[in-house]
Order: C-alpha cells, then structure tokens, then sequence
C-alpha cells in the first residue's frame, strides 16, 4: 500500500492551504502598493497614481478571494465559527448601503431602505451578518440593467425578522434556480453582464445564514428582477 | 520622543519585514529587526524595545510562545506587543489577546499607512501605565 496515495489530502484541505500561503505575499504587494499611492516614496504623477491603485484595488480582490475559499473550505468542514453577541441589524444594513454607495452610483443604481417597526437587536455574528447583507446588495446592484433600483426592508415576523432586497435585474431562469445556491456556480447570462465575482457569495451567504438559524431563498420572475429574503431568528 | 523609541519587528518574511521596518524608520523610529522566533525573543530580552510587532508563524518558536514568554518575565511584561499576522481565526486572536498582546491586526485587512498611528497609541498607552 502506497502510504503517501493512502493520505491523500481533501480538497477543501488543499484549498486552505494554498489560501494561507497566498495571503503572506499578498499582504506584502498590498503593502507596498499602498506606500507607493500614500507617496511616502515620492508623489507619483496622475498617469502612475492611477495604475498603482489599480494595482492595489486588484491585489484587495486577490485578498477578498483567498478569503472566500478559505470560508469556504471551513463551511465545507464544518468549521465555521460564528461569534455571536447582540447586533442591530438595522445599523448593518445603514453601513452596507453607505460603503457600497459609490459602487451603486457607477451602476446608476438607486438604493432605498425601509426598516419596519419592533425590531429587537438579534443574537448573531455581526460581521458574518455584515458580509450576507453586502453580498446580497452587491449582487443586485452587479446585475441591474440600465437604471437600476434596489430596494431593502427589514422587518419582523413573530418569532424572527425578515430582510428582503428586491432588484431590478435581469432575474433569475428556471434553469439556475436550483444551481444558485452551489459553489462556484455562475450563471452563464450573468458572465456577460458582469464577469467579475467568484461564484462564492451565495453559497457562503446560506450557510452563515443556516448556522445561525435562519433561512434563505428568493423569488424571481425570470427577466424581470429578484428578491432574495433571509430570515434570523428573534431568541 | 518617537524618534527615540525603539521598535523590534520579529516577521520571517523578508518583503514584509521591509515593507514595515522602512515605514516605521521613514516615520522617526529606532528599528530592530528578527525573523526567528529565537532571535526576537533573545532580541527582547537583550535589547528591551519599547514596542515589539510580532508575527505568529514563526520558525524555531512561534509567535504565541514568545508572547507567553514575554508576558510572564516582571522584566518584560510591560512592553507592549501588537501582533502582525495572517492568522485571523476567532479562536486565534482570542490566543492572542489571552496572552496579553495589545492588539491583534491581520495582515491581509491593515493598512500599513496606518501603522506609525498604531504603534504611537501603543507607546503612548504604555507611556501612562
């Protein structure tokens, strides 16, 4: 018996261990992008600004993958930690919408918020929560059309609290209906729209979701635009 | 005074332990460098920084027991360590603040234009206790 074919790694194992040894050399490219652009080393002309903080914006989109797959390893291992204390939702949902503003002005995307009355603070992980929310919003405003809408709401039902966030985008085809929710899964009409992204958002935004207890699902009619809705529960 | 304080840098990788040291030497401080786990803990004890940036994995001895170490010596435990890692589990940091760091930043998500900021309110800090 071949002992070295007999220990064959898993996957997911593989996967973290190359997302660990590819954060040490991106935090440094990172690093020193950011020393260029901060012109600790000389002021740089616009032409030279513009392509180190391309540069850097790529590198931060490096990082955010690693960090994808390395949840994802963890969800697939059951791993995921979750570090739960009192959180107001609301305020998660406010910084959301405020970090992702520009992004959704270059979208020419409209974001409205209704908060419902009643709503206790909840017992989850806040960044956990923060990184659902914002893949959710990010999603609808990547895949608007044109002049874009999204629309959020939070609100409470008996025994938990639903958010909802209803965009105006191309929807969702009966044939992706029962893949969105899958690793690395893309749709191929999404490609075209927006190449970008990992096909991971999703699938991480369910589990965390699930550990947490609650749910997640969508309604789409298939061209004219989603409403994806989670629920946690109110303990 | 910054420009007197001595900051010891214990990182392995070489391209970081550039990146920092330059920055924090660019901004006024008094730079030592190590990239064992042994050498920065002997550096330590020989030269008693006044603040030690510390990555977690290390050769020879990590990150953790230098921290320990340093924690329960009465001659060392009043410098302020910040540890400087990739190692951003939950479980991880809590290790770390446990053993008493200052503070826990992960590489990948600090911005290093924040670094002077970070070491000087960790010397000030130390300063008043």
């Amino acid at each position: 018996m071949d002992e070295a074919k007999s220990e064959k790694p898993k996957i997911s194992e593989v996967t973290s261990i190359i997302s660990h040894q590819l954060k040490t050399p991106l935090a440094g490219i990172k690093s020193s992008l950011e020393v260029l652009l901060s012109g600790d080393l000389g002021e740089l002309d616009p032409p030279q600004r513009e392509y180190v903080a391309l540069a850097l914006d790529s590198s931060e989109k490096m990082i955010a993958l690693v960090k994808n797959l390395l949840e994802t390893s963890k969800i697939d291992e059951d791993r995921l930690e979750l570090k739960r204390q009192k959180t107001n939702i609301t305020a998660l949902i406010d910084a959301v919408v405020s970090e992702l503003a520009q992004f959704a002005q270059a979208k020419n995307t409209k974001i409205d918020v209704e908060i419902g009355a009643d709503l206790p603070e909840l017992t989850v992980d806040p960044v956990k929560i923060h990184e659902v929310i914002e893949n959710i919003v990010m999603n609808a405003i990547r895949y608007s059309k044109g002049k874009g809408s999204v629309k959020l709401t939070l609100k409470r039902d008996g025994d938990r609290v639903i958010f909802s966030c209803r965009d105006t985008g191309v929807g969702i085809s009966d044939e992706d209906r029962k893949k969105i929710f899958s690793k690395f899964y893309r749709s191929p009409r999404v490609m075209t729209l927006a190449p970008e992204g990992s096909g991971l958002g999703l699938y991480i935004s369910k589990a965390i979701i699930e550990k947490s207890g609650g749910a997640v699902w969508f309604e789409s009619a298939d061209g004219s635009g989603t409403t994806f809705y989670f629920s946690l529960p109110i303990q | 005074m910054d420009d007197k304080k001595k900051i010891l840098i214990i990182e392995d990788d070489k391209f970081l332990l550039k990146l920092y040291s330059d920055k924090l030497i660019r901004e006024g401080f008094n730079v030592s460098m190590a990239i064992t786990g042994e050498e920065g803990l002997s550096k330590v004890v020989q030269e008693k920084p006044d603040l030690v940036l510390l990555d977690i994995i290390l050769p020879q001895k990590n990150g953790f027991e230098i921290l320990s170490a340093l924690k329960l010596n009465p001659g060392l435990q009043h410098i302020p360590v910040i540890v400087l890692t990739n190692l951003g589990q939950e479980s991880d940091i809590k290790t770390g603040m446990d053993l008493g760091a200052a503070d826990y930043l992960v590489k990948t998500d600090f911005s290093i234009t924040k670094l002077p900021e970070v070491v000087r309110k960790y010397l000030a800090l130390a300063a008043k206790t």
